[in-house]
């Protein structure tokens, strides 16, 4: 028993002198670091962004070759909400994860920095194939299931508003993703938005697809942002600098069109089909679609999703845009990866700068 | 500070470990003497009982506002008192507390209307009659296996998202604490009675009336508090899984804005409605055990 005791002891000690330690050589590499993003499927979850890709093909690990940093990812389908939550609870370094819960977690304190943009996520709408609903203005009346606080949410009230309705023509109903599908099935409600697990429905004739985002002009996609906390960025410069660098190798490698179908297989991992993951990017550069740049057309959609969260009631306190994002580390990273003039900067409509 | 040397004060007079009456409990507040009042009757230095039950509470409340106060916590993961109570005063203000609670409230009588209705019959036909018992009583055994939880998803399909749907987990949760409870009272009832109602050859109605539901009494409340205490916890889930609006569902919206304070007003809701429900139910049972005379004793 006294021997134990003693071990324990000596492993604490052990612990503790290492913990000690370590702050001298962290001025360059952390041991570990944590990425989350979102994530779908059953099982173990997985990504379907720019940093499954940076996971899967080892972008980020690459940059820490020959150093003992463990890099740690957890995919949450919780989505928003549970990453808002690791990030207060210092669970995690890094995250992924759509505008409107981000900036409900910056409104409410979290201390977090924009890195760069995660590129655009693509907007699917389902109706009951029973009703006759062909486009967003056919929803006038209707009820529709979505999960609030996303950016989902925000892309039905956009697509809402440039069809002329508003919010009052139609009845929302919160539901989450698995929820949605049951009222949809169960006729409880007449159509739901939502990201591509829609799209399983429609191919066994459940629900029609009657929008995309991807079709609905530059500014009708879903966005959102990786993001760091602030006392990882100021501790670890160099090793933020080096995930952000793996992060955009990985975007970049995604832009290549000859790597389209490897993408999707990849993607293919959190579940969705690889033939719907094809549908659902049919006709679209993913070189585009995956722009990370923090330029005119990034701050335009963000600025819009805070007065969005403004406007529903979603944060209490105001969110300095300019002060919460670092376009540093991604210029330097663009830079060392000699990627500077990869993708072009947009005006804050979307089109391409000259 | 005035606390500390109320705390030292209280302290020596006491000379025990109870805790010094908290500033921020508004009903020794109240008092004007800051409560000191509380402790010199009772000079053998022990806390009026009536207060014992909040005792506990209090000394929770402080160590939460210590702590949020001390910064161990983000405020994001434990916001404090203060934040809790004004969120309250808002959202009691804009009528969304009321709202939520109505809704939440109507769900639970019904649920629990349903449900003690009908377990209350179903129990007492499974008592009454050994046949009943044996054809039924091991489907219902399975029935009341699977939580409300593991109903949701085949009644989403079913049901739909709404109304019926939250009314039937409920009365679900609500029917089989009280079938049990019927069935125990019915069985335990003794058998002397009985007899001697045989004996006295007393109506049906005279029998069931006079013997048989003073005799259960007792445990047909004790399932009856336990339904309601079940119909919460179902509200809730439910709510939190498949709702636009309720309690449950303001709770999981906190949750969604992150902001934790509306999840423990919500919490502190439940908690209050549902001590305020049990208090109702024993009250009445106490009403009751008068009326028929408290022959059954064991009351509490």
């Amino acid at each position: 028993m006294r021997k134990l005791l003693k071990a324990a002891l000596a492993a604490l000690f052990l612990t503790a002198a290492v913990q000690a330690a370590t702050p001298l050589q962290a001025a360059g590499n952390p041991d570990v670091i944590r990425l989350g993003d979102v994530g779908f499927g059953f099982g173990t979850p997985f990504g379907v962004g720019v940093l499954a890709i940076a996971d899967a093909k080892g972008f980020i690990a690459e940059e820490f070759k020959g150093s003992d940093v463990k890099l740690e990812w957890t995919y949450f389908t919780g989505t928003g909400p549970a990453i808002n939550e690791a990030l207060s609870n210092r669970q995690l370094d890094f995250a992924s994860y759509g505008a409107v819960p981000n900036i409900i977690g910056k409104a409410n304190g979290l201390p977090t920095i924009l890195l760069a943009s995660y590129g655009g996520t693509t907007i699917f709408g389902a109706a009951r194939p029973d009703l006759d609903i062909k486009s967003i203005a056919d929803l006038k009346g209707r009820k529709i299931a979505i999960q609030k606080a996303t950016i989902i949410h925000w892309g039905v009230i956009d697509a809402l508003k440039r069809a002329g309705l508003s919010e009052r023509d139609v009845t929302i109903v919160d539901l989450k993703n698995a929820d949605q599908l049951a009222a949809l099935a169960a006729k409880s409600v007449d159509a739901a938005f939502g990201a591509d697990f829609l799209l399983p429905l429609a191919d066994k004739g459940l629900a029609t697809i009657f929008y995309r985002s991807s079709t609905a002009g530059k500014t009708g996609d879903g966005f959102g942002a990786f993001l760091v906390t602030e006392s990882f960025r100021d501790k670890y410069p160099e090793a933020t600098e080096k995930v952000v660098r793996g992060l955009v190798r990985a975007a970049a490698w995604l832009g290549d069109e000859a790597n389209r179908e490897e993408a999707f297989t990849i993607w293919n991992r959190a579940g969705t089909p690889v033939e719907t993951i094809r549908k659902s990017n049919d006709g679209g550069s993913l070189k585009d679609k995956y722009n990370l740049l923090l330029d005119d057309f990034f701050r335009s959609r963000y600025e819009s999703a805070i007065a969005f969260n403004k406007e529903q009631k979603l944060t209490r306190r105001d969110v300095d845009l300019s002060a919460w994002i670092d376009p540093t580390v991604l210029d330097k990273a663009l830079k060392s990866a000699g990627l500077e003039t990869f993708w072009r900067k947009r005006d804050a409509q979307g089109n391409d700068l000259p | 500070m005035p606390l500390d040397s109320k705390a030292l004060d209280t302290k020596d007079r006491a000379g025990i470990l109870h805790p010094p009456p908290l500033p921020w409990n508004g009903r020794e507040a109240e008092r004007g003497d800051g409560g000191r009042r509380l402790f010199r009757p009772a000079g053998a230095g022990r806390l009026p009982d009536r207060l014992l039950p909040f005792a506990l509470p209090g000394a929770l409340l402080a160590s939460w506002q210590a702590v949020t106060a001390a910064g161990f916590m983000p405020e994001q993961v434990l916001p404090p008192p203060s934040l809790v109570l004004r969120t309250f005063i808002a959202f009691l203000g804009d009528g969304e507390i009321a709202n939520n609670l109505l809704v939440s409230l109507r769900r639970i009588a019904c649920g629990l209307g349903i449900g003690v209705v009908t377990g209350f019959a179903f129990g007492l036909l499974l008592g009454v009659s050994r046949r009943a018992e044996a054809y039924l009583g091991p489907l219902f055994r399975a029935f009341a296996a699977v939580p409300a939880l593991g109903w949701i998803p085949v009644l989403i399909l079913i049901l739909g998202i709404d109304e019926a749907l939250k009314i039937v987990i409920l009365s679900k949760a609500c029917f089989v604490p009280m079938v049990i409870a019927t069935l125990d009272a019915y069985r335990n009832i003794p058998a002397r009675l009985r007899e001697a109602a045989d004996v006295m050859r007393l109506s049906p109605r005279t029998r069931l009336l006079k013997l048989t539901l003073p005799a259960m009494m007792p445990m047909l409340f004790g399932g009856l508090r336990l339904s309601a205490g079940q119909a919460f916890v179902s509200l809730i889930v439910v709510e939190m899984l498949a709702a636009t609006e309720g309690i449950g569902y303001m709770m999981v919206w906190g949750r969604t804005l992150f902001q934790i304070d509306i999840v423990m007003v919500g919490m502190a809701i439940v908690g209050v409605t549902g001590f305020l429900l049990d208090a109702l139910l024993r009250r009445i049972e106490r009403g009751i055990g008068a009326r028929m005379g408290e022959r059954t004793g064991s009351h509490g």
